[in-house]
Protein backbone atom coordinates (compact mmCIF):
# COMPACT_ATOMS: atom_id res chain seq x y z
CA UNK A 1 0.00 0.00 0.00
CA UNK A 2 1.27 3.43 -0.96
CA UNK A 3 0.44 6.26 1.23
CA UNK A 4 2.10 9.87 0.14
CA UNK A 5 1.01 13.01 -0.03
CA UNK A 6 1.56 16.93 0.77
CA UNK A 7 0.21 19.40 2.33
CA UNK A 8 1.28 22.98 3.73
CA UNK A 9 0.81 24.85 6.62
CA UNK A 10 0.78 22.09 9.12
CA UNK A 11 2.42 19.61 7.21
CA UNK A 12 4.48 21.33 4.72
CA UNK A 13 5.75 18.68 2.11
CA UNK A 14 4.70 15.78 4.40
CA UNK A 15 5.85 12.14 2.93
CA UNK A 16 4.84 9.22 4.94
CA UNK A 17 4.53 5.70 3.31
CA UNK A 18 2.30 2.76 5.49
CA UNK A 19 3.04 -0.78 4.29
CA UNK A 20 0.69 -3.28 3.60
CA UNK A 21 0.43 -5.16 6.85
CA UNK A 22 2.38 -3.69 8.96
CA UNK A 23 1.40 -2.09 12.74
CA UNK A 24 1.76 1.39 12.67
CA UNK A 25 1.45 3.69 15.82
CA UNK A 26 1.82 7.73 15.92
CA UNK A 27 2.45 9.64 18.66
CA UNK A 28 3.56 13.04 19.70
CA UNK A 29 2.43 15.72 21.86
CA UNK A 30 -1.23 17.65 21.66
CA UNK A 31 -1.34 19.97 18.37
CA UNK A 32 1.64 17.49 16.98
CA UNK A 33 -0.92 17.15 13.73
CA UNK A 34 -1.82 13.44 14.66
CA UNK A 35 -5.74 13.57 14.02
CA UNK A 36 -4.82 15.27 11.51
CA UNK A 37 -2.88 13.22 9.98
CA UNK A 38 -5.20 10.31 10.66
CA UNK A 39 -8.20 12.21 9.11
CA UNK A 40 -6.34 12.82 5.81
CA UNK A 41 -5.80 9.09 5.47
CA UNK A 42 -9.14 8.19 5.92
CA UNK A 43 -10.63 10.68 3.27
CA UNK A 44 -11.91 12.88 5.58
CA UNK A 45 -9.76 15.68 4.99
CA UNK A 46 -8.50 16.71 1.64
CA UNK A 47 -4.80 17.91 1.39
CA UNK A 48 -4.58 21.14 0.21
CA UNK A 49 -1.61 20.46 -2.30
CA UNK A 50 -0.50 16.58 -3.14
CA UNK A 51 -2.02 13.28 -2.64
CA UNK A 52 -2.66 10.77 -0.43
CA UNK A 53 -2.84 7.12 -1.79
CA UNK A 54 -4.75 4.04 -1.43
CA UNK A 55 -4.23 0.57 -2.35
CA UNK A 56 -3.01 2.64 -5.84
CA UNK A 57 -6.49 4.79 -5.60
CA UNK A 58 -6.24 8.59 -5.58
CA UNK A 59 -8.19 9.44 -2.27
CA UNK A 60 -9.94 12.32 -4.22
CA UNK A 61 -11.02 10.81 -7.05
CA UNK A 62 -12.75 7.34 -5.62
CA UNK A 63 -16.01 8.02 -3.34
CA UNK A 64 -17.03 7.93 -0.17
CA UNK A 65 -18.45 4.29 -0.41
CA UNK A 66 -14.76 3.20 -1.99
CA UNK A 67 -13.51 4.61 0.43
CA UNK A 68 -15.13 3.13 2.96
CA UNK A 69 -14.66 -0.11 1.84
CA UNK A 70 -10.61 0.09 1.82
CA UNK A 71 -10.36 2.22 5.30
CA UNK A 72 -12.24 1.92 8.76
CA UNK A 73 -12.10 4.59 11.50
CA UNK A 74 -12.34 3.89 15.69
CA UNK A 75 -12.94 7.37 17.06
CA UNK A 76 -12.05 8.10 20.47
CA UNK A 77 -15.39 8.59 21.42
CA UNK A 78 -18.81 7.84 19.53
CA UNK A 79 -22.21 9.22 20.11
CA UNK A 80 -25.20 8.06 19.36
CA UNK A 81 -28.35 10.37 19.33
CA UNK A 82 -31.28 7.65 18.97
CA UNK A 83 -30.65 4.03 21.08
CA UNK A 84 -30.30 1.63 17.80
CA UNK A 85 -28.98 -2.02 18.51
CA UNK A 86 -25.82 -3.34 18.63
CA UNK A 87 -26.82 -5.04 15.90
CA UNK A 88 -28.26 -2.27 13.77
CA UNK A 89 -25.08 0.33 14.78
CA UNK A 90 -23.29 -2.78 13.43
CA UNK A 91 -24.93 -3.46 10.41
CA UNK A 92 -24.13 -0.08 9.54
CA UNK A 93 -20.63 -0.90 8.81
CA UNK A 94 -22.06 -2.98 5.61
CA UNK A 95 -23.27 0.29 4.08
CA UNK A 96 -20.26 0.34 1.63
CA UNK A 97 -21.24 -2.63 -0.22
CA UNK A 98 -25.10 -1.87 -0.33
CA UNK A 99 -27.13 -0.08 -2.97
CA UNK A 100 -28.90 3.28 -2.23
CA UNK A 101 -32.12 1.12 -1.89
CA UNK A 102 -31.26 -2.47 -1.36
CA UNK A 103 -31.63 -3.83 1.94
CA UNK A 104 -28.70 -6.27 3.75
CA UNK A 105 -29.28 -9.92 2.94
CA UNK A 106 -28.38 -12.95 5.08
CA UNK A 107 -24.81 -12.71 3.84
CA UNK A 108 -24.64 -8.96 5.61
CA UNK A 109 -26.42 -10.77 8.72
CA UNK A 110 -23.68 -13.40 8.98
CA UNK A 111 -20.81 -10.76 8.35
CA UNK A 112 -22.08 -8.84 11.30
CA UNK A 113 -21.99 -12.30 13.34
CA UNK A 114 -19.03 -13.17 12.68
CA UNK A 115 -17.45 -9.71 13.55
CA UNK A 116 -19.65 -9.38 16.97
CA UNK A 117 -18.28 -13.03 17.62
CA UNK A 118 -14.77 -12.12 16.73
CA UNK A 119 -14.84 -8.74 19.25
CA UNK A 120 -16.51 -10.76 21.92
CA UNK A 121 -19.96 -8.79 21.92
CA UNK A 122 -22.15 -11.22 20.41
CA UNK A 123 -24.27 -11.22 23.67
CA UNK A 124 -24.68 -7.32 23.23
CA UNK A 125 -26.82 -7.91 19.93
CA UNK A 126 -29.96 -7.17 20.98
CA UNK A 127 -28.96 -4.50 23.58
CA UNK A 128 -29.32 -0.83 22.65
CA UNK A 129 -25.81 1.07 22.14
CA UNK A 130 -26.67 3.40 24.59
CA UNK A 131 -27.52 1.11 27.23
CA UNK A 132 -23.84 -0.95 27.50
CA UNK A 133 -20.70 0.49 29.06
CA UNK A 134 -17.90 2.32 27.65
CA UNK A 135 -15.36 -0.68 26.73
CA UNK A 136 -18.28 -2.51 25.48
CA UNK A 137 -19.09 0.43 22.88
CA UNK A 138 -15.71 0.79 21.84
CA UNK A 139 -15.45 -2.41 20.85
CA UNK A 140 -19.07 -2.79 19.24
CA UNK A 141 -17.58 0.09 17.29
CA UNK A 142 -14.86 -2.00 16.27
CA UNK A 143 -16.93 -4.49 15.18
CA UNK A 144 -18.81 -1.78 13.09
CA UNK A 145 -15.48 -0.92 11.38
CA UNK A 146 -14.55 -4.75 10.66
CA UNK A 147 -18.04 -5.38 8.97
CA UNK A 148 -16.70 -2.60 6.39
CA UNK A 149 -14.15 -5.01 6.17
CA UNK A 150 -11.17 -2.83 5.21
CA UNK A 151 -7.80 -3.09 4.40
CA UNK A 152 -6.74 -0.54 6.41
CA UNK A 153 -7.69 -0.08 9.95
CA UNK A 154 -7.18 3.54 11.47
CA UNK A 155 -7.68 3.96 15.22
CA UNK A 156 -8.07 7.65 16.82
CA UNK A 157 -7.15 7.26 20.27
CA UNK A 158 -9.82 4.65 20.65
CA UNK A 159 -8.33 3.25 23.69
CA UNK A 160 -7.47 6.57 25.64
CA UNK A 161 -11.30 6.26 27.94
CA UNK A 162 -10.80 2.79 28.72
CA UNK A 163 -9.87 1.29 31.56
CA UNK A 164 -6.63 -1.88 31.26
CA UNK A 165 -8.72 -4.51 30.80
CA UNK A 166 -10.55 -2.90 27.37
CA UNK A 167 -7.60 -1.29 26.81
CA UNK A 168 -5.97 -5.35 26.79
CA UNK A 169 -8.42 -6.92 24.93
CA UNK A 170 -9.00 -4.44 21.88
CA UNK A 171 -5.01 -4.74 21.51
CA UNK A 172 -5.51 -8.11 21.34
CA UNK A 173 -7.59 -8.19 18.96
CA UNK A 174 -5.85 -5.32 16.74
CA UNK A 175 -2.79 -7.70 17.60
CA UNK A 176 -4.71 -10.73 16.44
CA UNK A 177 -6.31 -8.46 13.03
CA UNK A 178 -2.81 -7.66 12.16
CA UNK A 179 -1.68 -11.30 12.27
CA UNK A 180 -4.45 -12.17 9.36
CA UNK A 181 -2.83 -9.39 7.05
CA UNK A 182 -4.70 -6.19 7.59
CA UNK A 183 -2.94 -2.82 8.26
CA UNK A 184 -3.31 -1.09 11.35
CA UNK A 185 -2.47 2.08 11.81
CA UNK A 186 -2.68 3.13 15.81
CA UNK A 187 -2.74 6.59 16.92
CA UNK A 188 -2.24 6.85 20.97
CA UNK A 189 -0.91 9.58 23.97
CA UNK A 190 0.18 6.59 25.35
CA UNK A 191 4.24 5.57 24.26
CA UNK A 192 4.09 2.40 26.01
CA UNK A 193 1.02 1.24 24.58
CA UNK A 194 2.49 1.98 21.50
CA UNK A 195 5.79 0.49 22.14
CA UNK A 196 4.25 -2.60 22.77
CA UNK A 197 1.59 -3.03 20.46
CA UNK A 198 3.60 -1.62 16.87
CA UNK A 199 5.76 -2.65 14.57
CA UNK A 200 6.93 0.88 13.95
CA UNK A 201 5.94 3.92 15.14
CA UNK A 202 5.96 7.76 14.11
CA UNK A 203 6.91 10.48 16.47
CA UNK A 204 5.52 13.73 15.06
CA UNK A 205 6.18 16.99 16.21
CA UNK A 206 5.03 20.41 14.70
CA UNK A 207 3.49 18.76 11.48
CA UNK A 208 7.12 17.36 11.05
CA UNK A 209 8.17 13.60 11.09
CA UNK A 210 10.81 13.27 14.15
CA UNK A 211 11.55 10.04 13.71
CA UNK A 212 9.57 7.01 12.32
CA UNK A 213 11.59 3.65 13.29
CA UNK A 214 10.91 0.40 15.21
CA UNK A 215 9.39 1.25 18.78
CA UNK A 216 13.64 0.55 20.36
CA UNK A 217 14.74 2.98 18.34
CA UNK A 218 11.94 5.65 18.45
CA UNK A 219 11.05 5.78 22.42
CA UNK A 220 14.78 6.61 23.36
CA UNK A 221 15.03 9.29 25.93
CA UNK A 222 16.88 12.03 23.81
CA UNK A 223 13.40 11.94 21.33
CA UNK A 224 11.18 11.82 24.02
CA UNK A 225 12.88 14.94 25.74
CA UNK A 226 13.63 16.78 22.41
CA UNK A 227 9.49 16.35 21.67
CA UNK A 228 8.33 16.37 25.12
CA UNK A 229 10.36 18.28 27.22
CA UNK A 230 10.94 15.97 29.87
CA UNK A 231 13.30 13.02 30.33
CA UNK A 232 12.29 10.10 31.23
CA UNK A 233 12.91 6.62 32.78
CA UNK A 234 12.98 4.00 30.70
CA UNK A 235 12.58 0.35 31.18
CA UNK A 236 12.57 -2.84 29.27
CA UNK A 237 9.40 -4.95 29.49
CA UNK A 238 9.92 -7.93 31.47
CA UNK A 239 8.54 -10.53 28.78
CA UNK A 240 8.92 -8.98 25.41
CA UNK A 241 11.62 -6.23 25.35
CA UNK A 242 10.16 -3.66 24.09
CA UNK A 243 10.91 -0.17 25.43
CA UNK A 244 8.66 1.37 28.79
CA UNK A 245 8.90 4.55 29.71
CA UNK A 246 7.88 5.82 33.36
CA UNK A 247 7.46 9.47 34.30
CA UNK A 248 10.46 11.03 36.51
CA UNK A 249 9.19 11.56 40.25
CA UNK A 250 7.22 14.42 40.82
CA UNK A 251 8.21 14.44 44.76
CA UNK A 252 11.61 16.25 44.91
CA UNK A 253 13.81 14.16 47.47
CA UNK A 254 13.96 15.47 51.14
CA UNK A 255 17.31 17.36 52.15
CA UNK A 256 19.17 15.21 54.53
CA UNK A 257 21.10 17.76 57.04
CA UNK B 1 -39.73 -8.41 17.56
CA UNK B 2 -41.53 -9.02 14.22
CA UNK B 3 -44.86 -9.56 15.23
CA UNK B 4 -44.65 -6.75 17.94
CA UNK B 5 -43.68 -4.10 14.57
CA UNK B 6 -47.13 -5.97 13.34
CA UNK B 7 -49.23 -5.06 16.08
CA UNK B 8 -48.03 -1.54 16.26
CA UNK B 9 -48.83 -0.78 12.77
CA UNK B 10 -51.94 -2.59 13.22
CA UNK B 11 -53.09 -0.32 16.12
CA UNK B 12 -51.66 2.62 13.81
CA UNK B 13 -53.91 1.92 10.82
CA UNK B 14 -56.94 1.51 13.53
CA UNK B 15 -56.51 4.65 15.11
CA UNK B 16 -56.34 6.21 11.66
CA UNK B 17 -59.56 4.92 10.31
CA UNK B 18 -60.95 5.64 13.67
CA UNK B 19 -59.60 9.57 13.66
CA UNK B 20 -60.92 10.09 9.69
CA UNK B 21 -64.15 8.19 10.43
CA UNK B 22 -64.39 10.71 13.75
CA UNK B 23 -63.12 13.39 11.52
CA UNK B 24 -66.39 13.10 8.72
CA UNK B 25 -69.01 12.54 11.07
CA UNK B 26 -67.80 15.43 13.54
CA UNK B 27 -68.73 18.98 13.31
CA UNK B 28 -70.78 22.45 12.93
CA UNK B 29 -72.63 21.33 10.17
CA UNK B 30 -74.23 18.09 11.67
CA UNK B 31 -73.49 15.13 13.43
CA UNK B 32 -74.00 11.94 11.12
CA UNK B 33 -76.86 13.39 9.37
CA UNK B 34 -75.52 15.67 7.06
CA UNK B 35 -75.92 16.89 4.03
CA UNK B 36 -73.59 15.83 0.72
CA UNK B 37 -72.55 19.66 0.57
CA UNK B 38 -71.15 19.43 4.24
CA UNK B 39 -69.89 15.52 2.83
CA UNK B 40 -67.73 16.66 0.36
CA UNK B 41 -66.35 19.72 2.34
CA UNK B 42 -65.29 17.55 5.25
CA UNK B 43 -64.23 14.51 2.81
CA UNK B 44 -61.55 17.69 1.44
CA UNK B 45 -60.63 18.78 4.72
CA UNK B 46 -59.63 15.14 5.79
CA UNK B 47 -57.69 15.04 2.42
CA UNK B 48 -56.13 17.93 3.48
CA UNK B 49 -55.39 17.03 7.24
CA UNK B 50 -54.07 13.48 6.35
CA UNK B 51 -51.48 15.45 3.89
CA UNK B 52 -51.11 18.10 6.43
CA UNK B 53 -50.42 15.81 9.31
CA UNK B 54 -48.23 12.90 7.51
CA UNK B 55 -46.11 15.39 5.74
CA UNK B 56 -45.22 17.50 8.68
CA UNK B 57 -44.54 14.70 10.95
CA UNK B 58 -42.57 12.67 8.29
CA UNK B 59 -40.33 15.33 7.58
CA UNK B 60 -40.12 16.30 10.80
CA UNK B 61 -38.48 12.33 11.82
CA UNK B 62 -36.32 13.01 8.75
CA UNK B 63 -34.86 16.78 9.88
CA UNK B 64 -34.39 15.05 13.49
CA UNK B 65 -31.94 12.28 12.16
CA UNK B 66 -30.51 14.65 9.73
CA UNK B 67 -29.38 17.23 12.49
CA UNK B 68 -29.15 14.82 15.24
CA UNK B 69 -31.43 16.57 17.37
CA UNK B 70 -34.44 15.25 19.24
CA UNK B 71 -35.81 18.90 19.74
CA UNK B 72 -36.17 20.17 15.73
CA UNK B 73 -39.49 20.40 13.39
CA UNK B 74 -40.46 22.46 10.45
CA UNK B 75 -41.80 24.77 12.96
CA UNK B 76 -39.06 24.60 15.69
CA UNK B 77 -36.58 25.49 13.11
CA UNK B 78 -38.35 28.09 11.54
CA UNK B 79 -39.22 26.81 8.49
CA UNK B 80 -42.64 26.78 8.66
CA UNK B 81 -42.67 30.82 9.19
CA UNK B 82 -40.23 31.43 6.43
CA UNK B 83 -42.74 29.31 4.20
CA UNK B 84 -45.68 31.12 5.57
CA UNK B 85 -43.89 34.89 4.60
CA UNK B 86 -43.05 33.33 1.32
CA UNK B 87 -47.00 32.65 1.36
CA UNK B 88 -48.00 35.86 2.40
CA UNK B 89 -45.88 38.02 -0.25
CA UNK B 90 -47.47 35.53 -2.47
CA UNK B 91 -50.80 36.70 -1.85
CA UNK B 92 -49.66 40.45 -1.72
CA UNK B 93 -48.99 39.95 -4.94
CA UNK B 94 -52.54 38.55 -6.03
CA UNK B 95 -51.42 34.80 -5.95
CA UNK B 96 -54.43 33.32 -4.35
CA UNK B 97 -54.89 30.27 -6.40
CA UNK B 98 -52.22 30.17 -8.56
CA UNK B 99 -49.03 28.66 -8.57
CA UNK B 100 -47.18 31.27 -7.60
CA UNK B 101 -48.39 30.34 -4.04
CA UNK B 102 -46.67 27.22 -3.23
CA UNK B 103 -43.72 28.32 -5.19
CA UNK B 104 -42.96 31.10 -3.13
CA UNK B 105 -43.68 28.84 -0.09
CA UNK B 106 -41.32 26.87 -0.87
CA UNK B 107 -38.54 29.55 -1.89
CA UNK B 108 -39.36 30.55 1.76
CA UNK B 109 -38.63 27.36 3.37
CA UNK B 110 -35.85 26.79 2.22
CA UNK B 111 -34.07 30.10 2.64
CA UNK B 112 -35.08 29.70 6.28
CA UNK B 113 -33.53 26.39 6.97
CA UNK B 114 -30.11 27.32 5.19
CA UNK B 115 -29.84 30.26 6.83
CA UNK B 116 -30.88 28.81 10.12
CA UNK B 117 -28.15 26.10 9.57
CA UNK B 118 -25.52 28.45 8.93
CA UNK B 119 -26.80 30.99 11.85
CA UNK B 120 -26.39 28.11 14.15
CA UNK B 121 -23.35 26.80 12.92
CA UNK B 122 -20.11 28.05 15.25
CA UNK B 123 -16.50 26.96 14.10
CA UNK B 124 -17.91 23.74 11.94
CA UNK B 125 -20.31 22.58 15.26
CA UNK B 126 -23.89 22.87 14.99
CA UNK B 127 -24.94 22.37 18.74
CA UNK B 128 -28.57 20.87 19.94
CA UNK B 129 -29.97 23.78 21.16
CA UNK B 130 -27.98 26.63 19.38
CA UNK B 131 -29.97 25.60 16.28
CA UNK B 132 -33.52 25.43 18.47
CA UNK B 133 -32.34 28.72 19.00
CA UNK B 134 -31.54 29.98 15.94
CA UNK B 135 -34.69 28.83 14.61
CA UNK B 136 -36.63 30.32 17.62
CA UNK B 137 -34.98 33.61 16.34
CA UNK B 138 -35.59 33.53 12.91
CA UNK B 139 -39.17 32.38 13.53
CA UNK B 140 -39.90 34.91 15.54
CA UNK B 141 -38.37 37.93 13.13
CA UNK B 142 -40.56 35.87 10.06
CA UNK B 143 -44.11 35.81 11.99
CA UNK B 144 -43.75 39.77 12.52
CA UNK B 145 -42.69 40.59 8.78
CA UNK B 146 -45.69 38.20 8.16
CA UNK B 147 -47.87 40.38 10.27
CA UNK B 148 -45.97 43.10 8.69
CA UNK B 149 -46.72 42.19 4.86
CA UNK B 150 -50.25 41.63 5.64
CA UNK B 151 -51.13 44.71 7.33
CA UNK B 152 -49.54 46.80 4.89
CA UNK B 153 -51.02 44.69 2.26
CA UNK B 154 -54.45 45.57 3.71
CA UNK B 155 -55.34 42.31 4.23
CA UNK B 156 -58.03 41.14 6.89
CA UNK B 157 -55.84 39.85 10.23
CA UNK B 158 -57.88 36.50 10.29
CA UNK B 159 -56.21 35.47 7.10
CA UNK B 160 -52.81 36.35 9.28
CA UNK B 161 -53.54 34.22 11.90
CA UNK B 162 -54.75 31.57 9.85
CA UNK B 163 -51.22 31.55 7.74
CA UNK B 164 -48.91 31.49 11.52
CA UNK B 165 -51.26 29.38 13.46
CA UNK B 166 -52.45 26.75 10.79
CA UNK B 167 -56.15 25.72 9.37
CA UNK B 168 -57.82 22.92 7.63
CA UNK B 169 -60.95 24.93 6.63
CA UNK B 170 -59.69 25.76 3.24
CA UNK B 171 -62.67 26.76 0.68
CA UNK B 172 -61.87 24.59 -2.26
CA UNK B 173 -62.45 26.46 -6.39
CA UNK B 174 -61.91 24.14 -8.81
CA UNK B 175 -58.79 25.49 -9.71
CA UNK B 176 -57.10 24.96 -5.88
CA UNK B 177 -58.83 21.56 -5.95
CA UNK B 178 -56.53 20.81 -9.18
CA UNK B 179 -53.56 22.68 -7.20
CA UNK B 180 -53.74 20.65 -4.54
CA UNK B 181 -54.35 17.12 -6.09
CA UNK B 182 -51.33 18.20 -8.12
CA UNK B 183 -49.41 19.06 -4.49
CA UNK B 184 -50.40 15.81 -3.34
CA UNK B 185 -48.86 13.76 -5.78
CA UNK B 186 -45.84 16.08 -5.10
CA UNK B 187 -45.83 15.69 -1.79
CA UNK B 188 -45.62 11.66 -1.53
CA UNK B 189 -43.04 11.71 -4.35
CA UNK B 190 -41.16 14.06 -1.39
CA UNK B 191 -41.90 11.65 1.03
CA UNK B 192 -40.74 8.73 -0.65
CA UNK B 193 -37.77 10.30 -1.68
CA UNK B 194 -36.80 10.95 2.12
CA UNK B 195 -37.57 7.36 2.89
CA UNK B 196 -35.67 6.20 0.14
CA UNK B 197 -32.67 7.50 2.45
CA UNK B 198 -33.37 5.68 5.31
CA UNK B 199 -30.40 4.22 5.78
CA UNK B 200 -28.49 7.08 5.22
CA UNK B 201 -30.37 8.84 7.78
CA UNK B 202 -30.23 6.24 10.43
CA UNK B 203 -25.87 6.46 9.70
CA UNK B 204 -26.03 10.50 10.07
CA UNK B 205 -27.76 10.30 13.65
CA UNK B 206 -23.95 9.19 14.32
CA UNK B 207 -22.21 12.32 13.45
CA UNK B 208 -20.66 14.12 10.56
CA UNK B 209 -17.64 12.27 10.52
CA UNK B 210 -18.83 8.90 11.13
CA UNK B 211 -21.23 8.73 8.37
CA UNK B 212 -18.30 10.28 6.29
CA UNK B 213 -16.07 7.36 7.23
CA UNK B 214 -19.18 5.02 6.62
CA UNK B 215 -19.60 5.78 3.16
CA UNK B 216 -22.21 8.49 3.54
CA UNK B 217 -21.53 11.32 0.85
CA UNK B 218 -23.10 13.58 4.15
CA UNK B 219 -22.67 16.73 2.24
CA UNK B 220 -24.30 15.76 -0.81
CA UNK B 221 -27.44 14.13 1.78
CA UNK B 222 -28.05 16.90 3.24
CA UNK B 223 -28.13 19.07 0.64
CA UNK B 224 -30.85 16.69 -1.10
CA UNK B 225 -32.94 16.62 2.33
CA UNK B 226 -33.77 20.69 3.16
CA UNK B 227 -34.50 20.50 -0.74
CA UNK B 228 -37.10 18.01 -0.53
CA UNK B 229 -38.17 19.17 3.21
CA UNK B 230 -38.34 22.93 2.09
CA UNK B 231 -40.69 21.49 -0.80
CA UNK B 232 -42.96 19.07 1.65
CA UNK B 233 -43.23 22.12 4.30
CA UNK B 234 -43.72 25.04 1.37
CA UNK B 235 -46.67 22.89 -0.25
CA UNK B 236 -47.74 22.43 2.84
CA UNK B 237 -48.18 25.68 4.45
CA UNK B 238 -49.05 27.36 1.66
CA UNK B 239 -52.48 25.27 2.06
CA UNK B 240 -52.91 25.49 5.46
CA UNK B 241 -50.56 27.65 7.11
CA UNK B 242 -48.14 26.31 9.86
CA UNK B 243 -48.84 24.02 12.64
CA UNK B 244 -47.01 23.97 15.44
CA UNK B 245 -45.40 21.21 17.34
CA UNK B 246 -47.37 18.35 15.07
CA UNK B 247 -43.69 17.63 13.55
CA UNK B 248 -41.81 17.35 16.65
CA UNK B 249 -43.72 15.09 18.72
CA UNK B 250 -44.97 12.38 16.78
CA UNK B 251 -41.55 11.29 15.55
CA UNK B 252 -40.77 10.98 19.24
CA UNK B 253 -44.12 8.56 19.96
CA UNK B 254 -43.13 6.57 16.40
CA UNK B 255 -39.97 5.85 17.84
CA UNK B 256 -41.45 4.42 21.57
CA UNK B 257 -43.29 1.94 19.06
CA UNK B 258 -40.99 0.95 16.59
CA UNK B 259 -37.35 1.95 17.59
CA UNK B 260 -35.25 4.47 16.01
CA UNK B 261 -34.67 2.74 12.77
CA UNK B 262 -35.88 5.45 10.29
CA UNK B 263 -37.47 2.78 7.79
CA UNK B 264 -39.92 2.36 10.32
CA UNK B 265 -39.83 5.89 11.79
CA UNK B 266 -40.93 7.70 8.68
CA UNK B 267 -43.40 5.96 7.15
CA UNK B 268 -45.05 5.48 11.19
CA UNK B 269 -45.00 9.09 11.56
CA UNK B 270 -46.77 9.63 8.35
CA UNK B 271 -49.70 7.46 9.41
CA UNK B 272 -49.39 8.99 13.66
CA UNK B 273 -49.19 12.31 12.59
CA UNK B 274 -52.22 11.82 9.76
CA UNK B 275 -53.81 10.74 12.61
CA UNK B 276 -53.25 12.94 15.58
CA UNK B 277 -53.58 16.25 13.00
CA UNK B 278 -57.27 14.60 12.44
CA UNK B 279 -57.82 14.63 15.88
CA UNK B 280 -56.55 18.03 16.63
CA UNK B 281 -58.57 19.64 14.06
CA UNK B 282 -61.90 18.02 15.72
CA UNK B 283 -60.77 19.69 18.42
CA UNK B 284 -60.08 22.91 16.58
CA UNK B 285 -63.42 23.03 14.57
CA UNK B 286 -65.93 22.09 17.47
CA UNK B 287 -64.86 23.66 20.88
CA UNK B 288 -65.93 27.13 19.94
CA UNK B 289 -68.03 28.08 17.34
CA UNK B 290 -66.43 29.44 14.06
CA UNK B 291 -63.57 27.31 14.86
CA UNK B 292 -59.58 28.05 16.27
CA UNK B 293 -56.75 28.10 14.66
CA UNK B 294 -55.01 24.68 14.43
CA UNK B 295 -51.50 25.23 16.13
CA UNK B 296 -53.59 26.59 19.60
CA UNK B 297 -54.75 22.84 19.93
CA UNK B 298 -51.64 21.38 19.12
CA UNK B 299 -49.49 23.69 21.20
CA UNK B 300 -51.47 22.91 24.25
CA UNK B 301 -50.17 19.08 23.44
CA UNK B 302 -46.81 19.94 22.26
CA UNK B 303 -45.27 22.46 24.56
CA UNK B 304 -45.07 20.42 27.06
CA UNK B 305 -44.05 17.50 25.25
CA UNK B 306 -41.11 19.80 24.27
CA UNK B 307 -40.61 20.60 27.82
CA UNK B 308 -40.27 16.92 28.89
CA UNK B 309 -37.40 16.23 25.69
CA UNK B 310 -35.68 19.64 27.18
CA UNK B 311 -35.28 18.45 30.47
CA UNK B 312 -35.07 14.67 29.22
CA UNK B 313 -31.52 15.66 27.68
CA UNK B 314 -30.29 18.02 30.07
Amino acid sequence: MDFGYEQEKLFDCFRLEVKQGEFLGIIGPNGAGKSTLLRLMAGLLKPEKGRINLLGHDLNKISRKQIARIAAVVPQESFFAFDYTVEDIVMMGRNPYLGRLQQPTSVDYDKVNNVLEFVDAAVLRHKGINEISGGEKQRVVLARALAQEPELLLLDEATSHLDISHQHSILRILAQLNNQGKTIVFLSHDLNLAALSCSRILLLHHGRQVACDCPERVITPELIKSVYGIEPLLLRHPKTGRPQVMLPSPILPKSIP
Amino acid sequence: MHRHKGAAWAGLAAFVLIAALCSISIGPGGFLHISRTVLVFRLLRLALGIMAGGVLSLTGAALQGLLRNPLVDPFTLGVASGAALGASLALLAGAGTSLLLPVASFAGALFTIVAVYFLARIKGRVTVTGLVLAGVIVSFLFSSLVMLVMVLGHRPMGQAIYLLMGHLGVAFTRHSLWLFAGSSVVMLAGCGILFSYSRELDIMSSSEETAKSLGVDTSRVTKLIFVVSSVLVGLVVSFTGAISFIGLVVPHLVRMMFGPAHRQVLPGSFVLGAGLLLIADIGARNVVPGGLPLSVVTSLVGVPFFIYLLRRRF
